[in-house]
């Protein structure tokens, strides 16, 4: 899968689980500077990225990413 | 004694252990010797602002500068009203009101209040520290810390020394050992008060403390510290363990030599799950009203041995050294054991009460004999019960207040501000178990029309972001009890089915 259709879909989860675009789907955006992604959001964020790709995330994965580009990174990763 | 045990205690490590690391916050490591020259030149910073007041507004940013204001606060013998810069402006102003603040030290240099208001202390580097001992009273206040309330206002627990000395003599009885090879976890907002544990008790030990930056995602960075420091002492909600749960086969902490759970109750199956993850951990659930110092009482969970529960929830165990915990019925009359009544607690680590809040304070405290000697007991709210070996076991709140993400909240303070936004119609405020497990707050307006997102904008414009409900609903009519107040559990039903 490419980059942009990984992109397209993250973008796509967000929105749904967030209930709004606010905003920009960029590399080094962070949860923080999304309005309603908390620990409870993000949760659920990530089991639906799991479905969506059919992979699993370890706990390992998720501490380490720190920005959306990192989200990609691993998603392509597991997914190739 | 604050000044001989504590104050004294630290300032001892720092001569002890200078170049061991006190802190790591967002991956940066600060010795002993770094945050004492901050803390020192911060006390010339506050002493040049000649204040009359013995409090203090503290931005509690996540940050060396933040924690070496609470220690130059200490040492001036004032003490500190956390304010937390991401709760609304407006919710600050009112806790700033209310304590009667001059001051608010920050360590931000875009603070978001007046210039006049704030003392910025990133400017204390040029300054000559004061590394002076001044005696500090007993009954001087450490901390204030505004707590949720139902008439829409918070109120600030008064939290003075002698209450503060008290807990960690307590707390250390209970038979932690910790030494300057420890490291520890200090995952909580420092509005909320298990955070003074978390790091006051490493800091008189010689040990580090590591914090969690306020942008991330808690419980998988804290995941991270466990696994890449090695983190030998850690405090946790037990919501936030429910979060790692699905990575539990992962999880193997051999380093980790104590985990508390603290902050609501304990659910004992994932306790045990828990277990499991830190095999070599003794595992403890404290539990405590801020009103009564951080905990009160403690009770340890033993692998594969019986553990006590009610409800499915451990037990809270006995009281600490020097506290009081007494179960009463409605009249004020001492239960049998094995009945339930509500907990009432005394002892020195127990609040002289809320600040300048009379109404509250005569409903919180009483007057009681106990063994002969009158002593001044606070009302606690919880459904309680003592065993026949004298366990506390722990039943949920007597009340409309309730626990989330360890916060403790008044449903009222979140109707409160909800009726404001829908013109004074009823609100209805609930909690219900969401997607993932945890509690999450549902919202019910008495409303035929309903604007979501006009409601959201402005109760966060009023309440910090765990205060928020996670789903609203409109009722045209909200069902009425036989006494014609609202009947909130039939109104519960209802949404249920929606």
């Amino acid at each position: 899968m490419q980059r942009n259709n990984i992109v397209e879909k993250v973008k796509e989860i967000l929105i749904s689980v967030l209930e709004h675009e606010g905003f920009e789907l960029t590399d080094d955006l962070v949860a923080a500077d999304v309005s309603g992604w908390d620990s409870l959001t993000h949760m659920i964020i990530i089991s639906s990225i799991e479905e969506e790709f059919k992979i699993k995330f370890k706990l390992k994965d998720l501490n380490k990413m720190r920005n959306i580009g990192a989200l990609i990174d691993i998603i392509s990763s597991k997914i190739s | 004694m604050f000044c001989k045990n504590i104050i004294k205690k630290f300032v001892e490590i720092v001569s002890k252990y200078p170049e061991s690391n006190a802190f790591c916050i967002d991956d940066t490591f600060y010795t002993y010797a770094f945050f004492w020259n901050l803390v020192c030149k911060q006390r010339t910073l506050i002493i040049n602002q000649k204040l009359t007041d013995k409090k203090v507004g503290l931005v509690v940013n996540d940050d060396l500068f933040t924690y070496a204001s609470i220690f130059a606060v200490w040492m001036e013998g004032m003490g500190y009203v956390p304010l937390h810069p991401k709760f609304p402006t407006d919710r600050n102003l009112e806790i700033i009101r209310q304590a009667e603040l001059h001051k608010v030290l920050d360590s931000n240099i875009d603070s978001e209040f007046d210039d006049e208001l704030v003392i910025q202390t990133n400017a204390c580097k040029s300054l000559k520290p004061t590394t002076r001992i001044i005696d500090v009273q007993d009954d001087s206040l450490a901390y204030i810390l505004f707590t949720s309330g139902s008439t829409g206002q918070p109120k600030g627990v008064q939290i003075s020394f002698k209450n503060l000395d008290s807990f960690i003599d307590a707390f250390l009885d209970v038979g932690f050992k910790l030494d300057n090879t420890d490291r520890c976890l200090q995952c909580f907002d420092l509005t909320f008060d298990v955070s003074v544990q978390c790091f006051l008790v490493p800091l008189i030990h010689g040990a580090c403390v590591y914090t969690v930056p306020h942008e991330q995602i808690k419980y998988s960075y804290v995941f991270g510290l466990l696994d890449d420091h090695d983190i030998t002492f850690g405090i946790f909600a037990p919501s936030m363990i429910n979060m790692l749960k699905p990575y539990f086969d992962e999880i193997d902490l051999k380093k980790l030599r104590y985990s508390i759970l603290t902050a609501e109750a304990s659910p004992i199956d994932l306790i045990n799950e828990w277990a499991e993850c830190i095999p070599n951990a003794r595992v403890f659930n404290f539990y405590g009203p801020t009103e009564a110092t951080i905990y009160c009482t403690c009770y340890e969970f033993i692998r594969n041995s019986f553990v006590k529960e009610a409800n499915g929830m451990l037990a809270i165990g006995k009281p600490f050294k020097g506290v009081k915990a007494v179960i009463l019925d409605g009249n004020l009359g001492i239960v049998d054991n094995g009945k339930k009544g509500e907990m009432y607690v005394s002892g020195n680590q127990v609040t002289q009460g809320y600040w300048k809040n009379h109404e509250r304070n005569i409903e919180a405290f009483i007057e009681l004999d106990y063994d002969g000697i009158s002593h001044r007991f606070y009302k606690t709210g919880d459904l309680c019960l003592l065993d026949d070996d004298n366990d506390i076991l722990y039943y949920g709140r007597l009340d409309n207040q309730v626990k989330i993400q360890g916060y403790r909240i008044e449903l009222g303070e979140i109707e409160f501000h909800a009726r404001r936004t829908i013109g004074g119609k009823s609100a209805v405020a609930f909690i219900y178990q969401g997607q993932t497990g945890s509690d999450e707050i549902a919202l019910c307006l008495e409303t035929d029309k309903l604007d979501k997102n006009a409601i959201i904008i402005s109760l966060k414009a009023k309440l910090p972001s765990y205060m928020i409900p996670t789903k609203i609903y409109n009722l045209d009519k909200f069902p009425l009890n036989t006494s014609d107040k609202v009947d909130r559990k039939q109104l519960k039903e209802l949404i249920i089915k929606l």
